[in-house]
């Protein structure tokens, strides 16, 4: 059946892998919750926070372990999309939509345009460096102190407040006017730059010899 | 109810990871997505210590949102930088990109 549907080769065996690699650990991670929840131990909100945060940490992972950018570029919307069902947890509506809007829909895409616009065929594929062991000892060094500081400190909190949109736009349109205008003036100015950047005409007269 | 201990835990992780993307990739495409990602563990934080602590000000969620769009305005900048550096010397590796090192 994808004999017939206009794809590259390696498309097929791509998604038929992805989708029984993605299925198999989901269903895994998602009997052991449910075992958890019927023996009583954690509730069903915990059981879709576990769910989703080690989805988004195996995504995480995949976007900086790959060595397919594709696919790397790919795997960094399970994180950005998990975001969405964290701040849905937190009781803020709002930023989850824009998290979803903005990420999901805008920088992906942008991502993607970037990565197929130099990627070009005949080039092999950028390596990773030799510092990787490097790299490794000093992320698990941070992460481990900064958990260390935090489960040292005394947090016993445990009510949630939920922000809802009106209170969201009186805050945003009356303490915090002249920075919401910065930002909107910010990024006028970021992507007329980008623009501008961006144009062809200019290249030639900056291009160095030898090219 | 989940504590706000593993929404900080979950943040601090993921903020390790896209460290350690940053740290380890040559292509600059997977730096800035590396580089997102950070951001995104970043607003985590911001939301949970709103919604714990602060329940009349929401400044952390205002905060976020600032994030956000000044991670948006990020990106297209980037990238804009990234295809003219293509078109410049048809490489994306940033280890080639040394004309200011000295």
């Amino acid at each position: 059946m994808f004999s017939k549907i206009p794809l590259p080769d390696q498309f097929d065996r791509l998604i038929i892998t992805g989708g029984i690699v993605t299925a198999s650990t989901t269903l895994f991670i998602l009997s052991i919750l449910l075992i958890l929840k019927f023996l009583d131990f954690i509730s069903y909100t915990e059981v879709f926070f576990w769910l989703i945060s080690t989805g988004m940490i195996i995504g995480a992972l995949a976007s900086v372990l790959l060595k397919n950018i594709v696919h790397a570029v790919f795997s960094i919307l399970a994180p950005l999309l998990g975001i969405v069902a964290i701040y849905l947890f937190l009781g803020s509506e709002f930023l989850a939509l824009a998290q979803l809007l903005i990420y999901g829909g805008g920088v992906v895409i942008l991502l993607l345009f970037a990565l197929m616009m130099t990627n070009v065929q005949d080039q092999p594929l950028v390596e990773d460096g030799s510092q990787k062991p490097f790299s490794i000892i000093i992320c698990i060094l941070i992460g481990l102190i900064l958990i260390s500081r935090l489960l040292s400190a005394d947090l016993n909190l445990s009510t949630v407040s939920s922000a809802e949109l009106s209170v969201l736009a009186g805050v945003i349109f009356t303490d915090f006017l002249i920075p919401f205008l910065l930002v909107g003036l910010l990024l006028d100015i970021a992507l007329t730059g980008a623009l501008l950047n961006g144009k062809t005409h200019n290249v030639v007269a900056t291009k160095r010899d030898g090219d | 109810m989940i504590a706000l201990e593993n929404f900080l835990i979950l943040s601090t992780i993921l903020f390790s990871i896209g460290f350690f993307g940053v740290l380890s990739r040559k292509n600059a495409i997977l730096i800035l997505i590396s580089v997102e990602l950070m951001l995104a563990a970043v607003g985590i934080n911001f939301v949970a210590f709103a919604s714990f602590f602060d329940t009349s000000q929401l400044s952390g969620h205002i905060f976020t949102l600032f994030v956000i769009a000044i991670a948006a305005a990020e990106v297209g900048l980037a990238l804009g930088i990234i295809i003219r550096l293509f078109r410049d010397r048809n490489s994306v590796n940033i280890d080639e990109a040394n004309d200011l090192k000295w």
